[in-house]
């Protein structure tokens, strides 16, 4: 096993890594700005440094500095968490050469499944299923018209280098192609510095399934049960959970088999996870993501598998240890997101000093948290303050203990999403399972006697 | 003063910051019948026991013990992470030594970073009082390497 490893990343991921370290006998190295000074990565790491001012780009996105960090400290790995470099080719190739392990697959694995229109051939080359749609980018608008004609409308033109929903232009008939194009390239040149664009078919009523893989150095490849996490608001995921709602079981089978294919046509190492949406009884791959997820808790409870200590293992050239009884799923566990945002003022971001911060407990909770009372959550970092994780025997009583918990769950000096969560538990559509990522789109919320719900809209 | 003109607000602003960026202990400025003396709050002892609250010329610093800045020194920071070196080179002499004086813009070290050799200097003129960091030992970002006595002006 390796002995120290940098962890390049900030707030309750940040712990999670930690936490695992610790586990395993393995020294820590904590990195932080200026504007994380007080923060509990920082004091709970086994050595820490500061890399930079506030700003994510001259600290958390600072490779020099992180370098410098870890060659200072003899970390001999770099943990780069979710966010900030963790999907970054270039970073891992820096590592790669300066002899420090990336835990992650290979740089160039990064960049393959970084592009999306790449990721999409890889996937289809490997048997995956795919929506119809372009082969690679498109060049033109006559290009988009083309493959309009041959697998109908909607379509949707989306940037290669794409992701968040930026970038993306949805045409609903030949003559908004040339809009939806021209939109989505600009957007993607914009936010990417990449201007090409793909073509799929639009699929309006879809669900979001992905399937956790593992992969060692020894050939060793593991397909967790799928997650659902079609809880979204504009493409952000707010509540994931495992299994999916009402899933049949060949689909579950044919999710896990395609992801293992894929997975093992790209010689992949370590944690990565395979996106699918899934409608009328079929997936297609959309992309993949080559690092730890923001939900993998969901999986590590129903499974009783530790993704951020296996992920140490592989980098430390080491076999996956996975129990057998792991891919048979144990109950059902649900993840809510509970961010510093307004869900009353258009989900507006809020920073500021927590008063109160009282977690809930009890059996079948888990809390992946960074907060304390009388810290101060800084405004130029993502709004995630918590994680929590519930897990019962069925879907139903994880609604209950979810319930249960978020309303247990204290936290005062902003406001959170909290509210908006027991709104969602509260839904008859939810509570039935299996809704679209149209959810929260087609829902209003409504304050009433200090309580959220949602109204339904029909249009 | 003549009372029928507005307070020179803007330049005592301008003062304000100036002092606080070049380290100095006071500046005075006469111009005609106005005269405005601004001076750091720095020279004004703390009460005992008190910690002190933020230092002029240095932004937001979080320490429980009383800096040696509470006594006019003024600290030169890295600003990057890094080796520290106080010699161009080894077996050289140390760019400066406790007791140099030295001009703003001097080179006062180096701080090593990915193979690139940054050479830090003095942000104000003074005397080096005392280098904080050890030869060859690790910097992070914001770490105070040298305190100075800036110069009387």
């Amino acid at each position: 096993m390796i002995s120290k490893v940098l962890v390049a990343n900030r707030g309750e991921i940040a712990l999670r890594i930690i936490r695992a370290c610790r586990e395993l006998g393995v020294r820590s190295v904590a990195v932080y700005s200026t504007a994380d000074r007080e923060s509990l990565h920082h004091e709970l790491a086994d050595e820490s440094v500061c890399i930079g001012p506030p700003p994510a780009a001259s600290s958390y996105l600072n490779v020099p500095a992180i370098i410098s960090a870890a060659e200072l400290t003899g970390a001999e790995a770099v943990h780069p968490g979710y966010g900030f470099l963790a999907e970054n080719a270039r970073f891992a190739e820096i590592c790669e050469r300066v002899g420090l392990s990336f835990v992650g697959p290979a740089s160039g694995t990064i960049a393959r499944m970084g592009d999306k229109a790449e990721a999409r051939k890889a996937a289809a080359e490997a048997g995956v299923p795919v929506t119809p749609g372009s082969d690679g980018p498109c060049e033109s608008v006559d290009e988009v018209k083309r493959v309009g004609a041959e697998v109908g409308y909607p379509l949707v033109v989306k940037a290669s280098a794409g992701g968040g929903g930026k970038g993306m232009r949805v045409a609903e008939a030949e003559a908004e192609v040339e809009a939806a194009y021209l939109g989505a390239s600009r957007e993607a040149g914009a936010n990417f510095g990449d201007g090409s664009v793909y073509v799929e078919k639009y699929l309006e009523r879809l669900r979001h399934v992905e399937v956790q893989i593992l992969a060692d150095s020894h050939g060793e490849t593991v397909t967790f049960p799928e997650r659902d996490c079609s809880i979204q608001r504009r493409y952000q995921k707010l509540i994931e959970e495992s299994p999916a709602p009402g899933l049949p079981g060949d689909v579950r089978d044919g999710l896990m088999a395609a992801s293992a294919d894929l997975v093992g046509s790209l010689g992949y190492e370590g944690a990565g996870t395979v996106e699918f949406v899934y409608a009328d009884g079929e997936f297609y791959f959309i992309e993949m993501n080559t690092r730890l997820q923001v939900e993998h808790p969901v999986t590590e409870m129903i499974c009783g598998v530790d993704i951020v200590a296996e992920q140490l293992k592989v980098v430390s050239g080491e076999r996956l240890e996975i129990p057998e009884d792991a891919l048979s799923p144990d109950g059902h566990a649900i993840e809510f997101r509970i961010n510093a945002e307004d869900p009353l003022r258009n989900f507006l971001p809020q920073a500021g000093l927590v008063e109160v911060y009282n977690p809930p407990g009890g059996p079948g909770v888990r809390v992946d948290s960074h907060l304390y009372a009388g810290y101060r959550v800084p405004p130029h970092y993502d709004s995630l303050l918590a994680k929590l994780i519930v897990h019962a025997r069925d879907r139903g009583a994880s609604i209950r203990r979810g319930l249960r918990a978020l309303d247990e769950f204290a936290v005062s000096g902003m406001e959170t999403t909290l509210p908006l969560h027991l709104a969602v538990l509260e839904d008859e559509e939810f509570r039935r399972g299996g809704v679209t990522t149209r959810f929260l789109k087609d829902r209003e919320l409504k304050s009433e006697g200090g309580l959220l719900r949602l109204v339904q809209h029909f249009s | 003063m003549d009372e029928n003109r507005p307070l020179p607000l803007k330049e005592v602003e301008q003062l304000v910051e100036l002092v606080r960026e070049s380290g100095v202990g006071e500046i005075r400025v006469r111009q005609g019948e106005t005269e405005i003396s601004v001076k750091a709050r720095a020279e004004v002892l703390p009460p005992a026991n008190q910690v002190p609250s933020g230092t002029l010329g240095v932004p937001d610093v979080i320490e429980s013990e009383p800096s040696p800045e509470m006594d006019g020194l003024h600290a030169v920071r890295s600003p990057v992470v890094g080796t520290f070196y106080r010699a161009p080179a080894p077996g050289e002499d140390a760019y400066v030594e406790v007791g140099d004086t030295v001009s703003a813009g001097q080179t006062l070290c180096i701080v090593e970073a990915m193979k690139l050799m940054n050479e830090i200097v003095a942000d104000v003129s003074g005397e080096i009082v005392e280098v904080l960091a050890e030869n060859a030992g690790g910097v992070e970002y914001d770490q105070p390497l040298f305190y100075l006595r800036p110069a009387a002006r």
